[in-house]
């Protein structure tokens, strides 16, 4: 699959001028302050745009749309918390980082328990956020170089490499200036998209017909009030569970904390944080809608039996060509059927007669599940042909709606999408992980006492080294694909805990640095036993809920190994005497 | 001094409503309407 020279234009003239124009505006930076905290000056636009710039990735433009065409739109309940834990990290975490005139959050650990608190924090997020850097480039260059035949090598560079340019040169100000106008590329585009595929639609399908269909057919789930623990994504694991990530990785994530701590004030980085948790929910719904539209767009357009080319490309080469060719046939047979019987019910809908829509929805739920049979024998023959084949094809249906269905010159603005989301999430980790590496580690305990100029190189050698290493790791991932799992499980095992430390430190002020220490390793094994069990069906918790038991499991040990630990001082005084 | 500017920074006023408790107030009314219009939009549609 090859794209136009004009999309070429598109993606690589929008891509180069943010850079040209971030790299341009932070040209005159020559302090340490100036380079990891942009001066403080920024409005809180662009502290909110920044702020959903970075948690915004690549995989998120790919793979949202995509689990909306499969499961639905549940997937938007995740989000539910976030605008509460907005209003909990105004109100509780910012006016002490401001207080504290800090540059990382960890910082703040040491004042309030001791250095090895401090370090060990910051010791674990350099681990996970060090590690998903590569992924975050990564995830992205795989679906990319696999659809459209790019090199992956090369892919993995023009990413990685534009990204560490620009946060060398201009530091965390360039990430976030340029991250402004990503968010407005990546808004726009989506926007755009959506409209297009409304075009799309057949002549005689109109846009409410589009919703209607959609919602016959279980797709328009937002909201699920039941609670059940093992079930991903309801509205009481995105309000409980959600609030607790969202409080973690907001109030305890450096890639995040450095967004709103370069503020003009308290009050812009406040508004910036308000922002972002109104406008994320529904800019999700938007992206998970998108995802539901090409659903219906595939309803009167035949899709291919498996998203993934390069999967079918290997099966074609194979001795189970023929068997697959038979799928096809029928999945062709299929959709045609089901075509006719989804104008039956739109009819029906329209017609408002519920008997006509029962039966045409028992007829179209009856076909789904026979395509469904048929992908699943697909993904047989595409494991018989190559037993590493990663079969789930979720990841690809976006990506190939935009390279075969949408217009010349948009296609190219929807790979800057993507390119985008890639780029901004990865600055702000860069920025984030040299941070880290010379505030709580380098000057902290390494080379302390230098000069400004020398930590404003440190700085920038520690951006280098941090992105290269990440490229390094999405150069050799590919080899690694049981790795890539493990550190997204790791990075979502650490959350909750960080949580619990940061949440003792706020609001258990009686508790000490000790006690503190010894809670967070046992709530670790706690995490990582739940975990274990989890995996081997002893318990089944969705993922969600580790980052609330994570948090609460570390302050009621605290709590306790404190109380300990001031009878046992109480002893040893009395003793004595 | 230093405890004077701790209190300037926290007395900063929020551009509209005139306090912050009104603000996080008004964004969790507006986020709980959004749930109401999705709750709606899954009813209406499911």
């Amino acid at each position: 699959m090859t794209i136009d020279l004009i999309d070429w234009l598109v993606m690589i003239g929008t891509m180069l001028s943010i850079v040209l124009y971030g790299v341009w505006k932070t040209r005159n930076i020559s302090s340490v302050k100036g380079y990891l905290l942009g001066e403080r000056d920024l409005p809180w636009w662009t502290i909110g745009l920044s702020i959903m710039a970075t948690q915004a990735s690549a995989i998120t433009f790919l793979s949202t749309p995509g689990q909306a065409f499969e499961s639905g739109m549940g997937f938007a309940q995740f989000y539910f918390g976030m605008p509460i834990a907005m209003v909990l990290l105004s109100i509780f975490f910012l006016p002490i980082y401001y207080k504290l005139n800090v540059y990382t959050a960890y910082e703040y650990l040491e004042g309030r328990f001791n250095l090895k608190t401090r370090t060990i924090t910051a010791g674990l997020f350099l681990l996970s956020r060090g590690m998903s850097a590569g992924i975050t480039i990564y995830a992205p260059s795989i679906i990319l170089s696999t659809l459209l035949n790019w090199n992956l090598f090369l892919t993995n560079v023009l990413i990685g490499g534009v990204v560490i340019i620009y946060t060398v040169m201009g530091g965390t100000k360039a990430v976030s200036v340029t991250q402004k106008q990503q968010m407005i590329v990546i808004l726009a585009g989506m926007v755009i998209a959506a409209v297009i595929i409304v075009f799309k639609l057949p002549s005689d399908v109109s846009f409410s017909d589009a919703v209607g269909v959609a919602g016959k057919m279980g797709k328009l789930n937002v909201v699920d009030f039941t609670f059940d623990l093992s079930n991903r994504y309801t509205f009481w694991s995105g309000i409980l569970g959600g609030v607790f990530l969202f409080l973690s990785y907001f109030g305890t994530d450096q890639s995040q904390v450095q967004r709103y701590l370069s503020g003009k004030s308290l009050s812009e980085s406040r508004l910036g944080l308000l922002f972002n948790g109104l406008i994320k929910v529904p800019m999700q719904f938007l992206v998970l809608f998108v995802g539901i539209l090409v659903f219906v767009f595939f309803q009167f357009v035949k899709p291919p039996l498996h998203f993934n080319t390069a999967n079918v490309d290997q099966v074609s080469q194979s001795e189970y060509y023929t068997d697959f060719q038979d799928l096809e046939k029928q999945h062709e047979e299929v959709f045609v059927q089901k075509e006719v019987e989804i104008r039956n019910l739109i009819q029906a809908i329209n017609s408002d007669d519920e008997t006509a829509i029962s039966s045409s929805r028992a007829k179209v739920e009856s076909l789904v599940e026979q395509d469904k049979s048929l992908q699943s024998k697909a993904d047989d023959l595409i494991l018989k042909a190559n037993p590493a084949a990663e079969t789930k094809d979720q990841d690809y249906v976006f990506i190939s709606f935009v390279v075969n269905y949408l217009p010349i010159g948009l296609v190219g603005l929807l790979l800057a999408v993507i390119f985008s989301a890639a780029m901004s999430s990865t600055a702000s980790e860069l920025n984030a992980l040299a941070t880290t590496t010379v505030i709580d580690i380098y000057k902290r305990s390494a080379v302390p006492d230098q000069t400004d100029h020398h930590y404003l190189l440190a700085s920038k050698w520690f951006t280098v080294i941090w992105g290269v290493l990440a490229l390094i790791f999405a150069e050799t991932a590919s080899l690694f694909e049981n790795l890539i799992q493990a550190v997204n499980i790791v990075g979502s095992l650490f959350y909750g805990v960080i949580l619990g430390i940061f949440m003792v430190a706020f609001f258990m002020k009686w508790v000490r640095g000790n006690a503190v220490f010894i809670a967070a390793i046992l709530g670790e094994a706690v995490v990582v036993g739940g975990f274990i069990m989890d995996k081997m069906e002893i318990l089944n918790i969705g993922f969600l809920w580790f980052n609330l038991i994570g948090c609460i499991v570390v302050m009621i040990f605290a709590g306790i190994i404190q109380i300990f630990m001031n009878d046992e001082n109480k002893g040893n005084q009395v003793s004595p005497s | 001094m230093d405890q004077e500017n701790d209190q300037d920074l926290l007395d900063e006023k929020p551009p509209i409503l005139g306090s912050w408790n009104q603000l996080y107030l008004m964004v969790l009314f507006i986020h709980s309407i959004i749930l109401f219009l999705f709750w709606v939009f899954t009813h209406s549609y499911s």
